[in-house]
């Protein structure tokens, strides 16, 4: 498959990249690692006209420890994430999230701001023109019907990152720069839960930085994939727990390839409060989390299959955290 | 359109006349003649691309040639020095880790970056680290014990 035509452009400055981006905006598209955007590219379900090299632009490559925050470079590499001495340490989850994208070349080109900013995915959607060209095209795909759900205006497409549930648990913001200029935010809220247009980056936006408080409780990346390696997950959970005498203080449990976005399931959190990891509660929760998501089918795996991993993923989490 | 890029390829400075929207792995095979890099899957998933860009693997089907410019970039052939083979190569070799030998390129660049990572790691560890690259033909086995066999020398 070749790469369609396009204009390449590599700024010196994100304000270059803000002003070149702003405009054409629909047309011009970002260029990190390129382990997603190649892709989709090759399929032609994207078309931009123009790439922005955002790796040409210097110092965008960082992992800064502040008193109460860690600051994170959006171009930083998953690599470099998970050799960290410092995220190792202190911040395991991410390490672990880190190991766990792609296998070692895409660790190594992938960058924490591109995969926090991938593509939703989806069976009907992430296919060549051959594939895609036995149906009319998806909606996400510029057509008018979802082939999920045989209907138009909603995008089922399925959010399948890594590294965002496990930010997202340890409470992390995000600095996007702009023709407005910055501005700071959960990371939570970047995710519109829209699969034709996941991220709520406005025209003209770069995600900059990541933001990490300073925290003291533990936690854990669970990916389930059918193989150990390379693949996007079927189902993954990131489990963050603060704990006061053993009783549970805060909890967060955010779940990937169940829904339009990274999902955080607040009644289990709500249910943990207070309460200790006893078996009982484990039992209650992995039970009716399983409820609590509404997966569809944009893979090869089943609802089913996933709601029932869930329950599986946050028993094994939670037993890991006693 | 095309456009010159100035490539560092296995020690040399390149200057070709290209299109502008080529991967690497285009440049490589079709503009350089290198093709020992090969095209698998041309998306990513099965690490037959695999080059070296300044020492760290690196998917040359997902990668522009325009974007390289000015980096280290290593393939297979750059490997052996006046003919004298890659203790990786001589390995491989031995133990008998190349049947068909298409993975074989992209195998031995994932782990000589890999043993410059980590000179001792375990069984596991090296898995882990060629997990990214494909084989149909032998089972891993060999391939594994090759790599092993080369990290324990160091």
């Amino acid at each position: 498959m070749r790469l369609p035509k396009f204009e390449y452009v590599e700024p010196k400055s994100l304000r270059e990249a803000v002003k070149i981006l702003s405009a054409h905006p629909s047309e011009t598209f970002l260029l990190a690692g390129g382990t997603d955007l190649l892709v989709n590219m090759k399929y032609g379900v994207v078309k931009p006209t123009t790439l922005i090299n955002l790796k040409s632009i210097p110092k965008l490559n960082y992992i800064l420890e502040e008193k109460e925050t860690l600051r994170i470079g959006a171009l930083t590499s998953l690599h470099d994430l998970y050799t960290s001495p410092l995220i190792q340490k202190k911040f395991l989850i991410l390490s672990q999230a880190a190991r766990e994208v792609g296998a070692y070349a895409h660790q190594v080109m992938g960058t924490i701001g591109g995969n926090l900013c991938q593509g939703n995915r989806c069976r009907f959607y992430n296919q060549s023109p051959f594939w895609r060209s036995v149906r009319p095209p998806c909606l996400k795909a510029g057509g008018e019907i979802c082939h999920v759900i045989k209907k138009p205006k909603e995008c089922h497409s399925t959010y399948c990152g890594d590294i965002a549930p496990a930010l997202i648990a340890l409470g992390a913001k995000v600095k996007v720069i702009g023709p407005q200029g910055e501005r700071i935010f959960p990371l939570k809220r970047l995710y519109t839960h829209n699969g034709k247009k996941p991220l709520s980056l406005r025209k003209g936006e770069i995600l900059k930085e990541v933001l990490l408080p300073q925290s003291s409780g533990k936690s854990i990346y669970l990916k389930w994939r059918w193989r150990g390696s390379i693949e996007f997950p079927i189902i993954s959970l990131a489990l963050y727990v603060e704990k006061e005498d053993n009783r549970i203080g805060l909890s967060r449990v955010v779940f990937s390839g169940v829904g339009e976005g990274p999902l955080e399931i607040s009644e289990i959190e709500k249910r943990l409060l207070g309460n200790t990891l006893e078996d009982s509660i484990i039992d209650s929760v992995s039970e009716q989390v399983t409820k609590l998501i509404s997966p569809m089918r944009t893979s090869i795996y089943s609802p089913a299959y996933k709601r029932k991993m869930a329950g599986i993923l946050l028993r094994e989490g939670l037993d890991k955290l006693k | 359109m095309k456009r010159i890029l100035k490539l560092n390829v296995n020690g040399e400075d390149l200057e070709i006349l290209v299109e502008g929207h080529k991967t690497l792995l285009e440049v490589l095979r079709e503009d350089l003649g290198l093709t020992g890099t090969k095209r698998g899957c041309d998306l990513g998933t099965c690490g037959a691309c695999t080059v070296l860009i300044d020492g760290k693997p690196w998917l040359s089907c997902l990668t522009l040639a325009t974007a390289v410019q000015g980096k280290k970039i290593t393939t297979i052939e750059g490997l052996a020095e006046d003919g004298k083979l890659h203790p990786l190569q001589a390995s491989f070799i031995e133990k008998g880790a190349i049947q068909c030998g298409f993975c074989t390129p992209g195998m031995i660049l994932t782990a000589k970056a890999f043993l410059e990572e980590n000179p001792r790691p375990s069984e596991e560890e090296v898995k882990k680290a060629i997990s990214g690259n494909l084989c149909r033909c032998t089972g891993y086995v060999k391939i594994i014990e090759a790599i092993l066999s080369v990290s324990g020398s160091k």
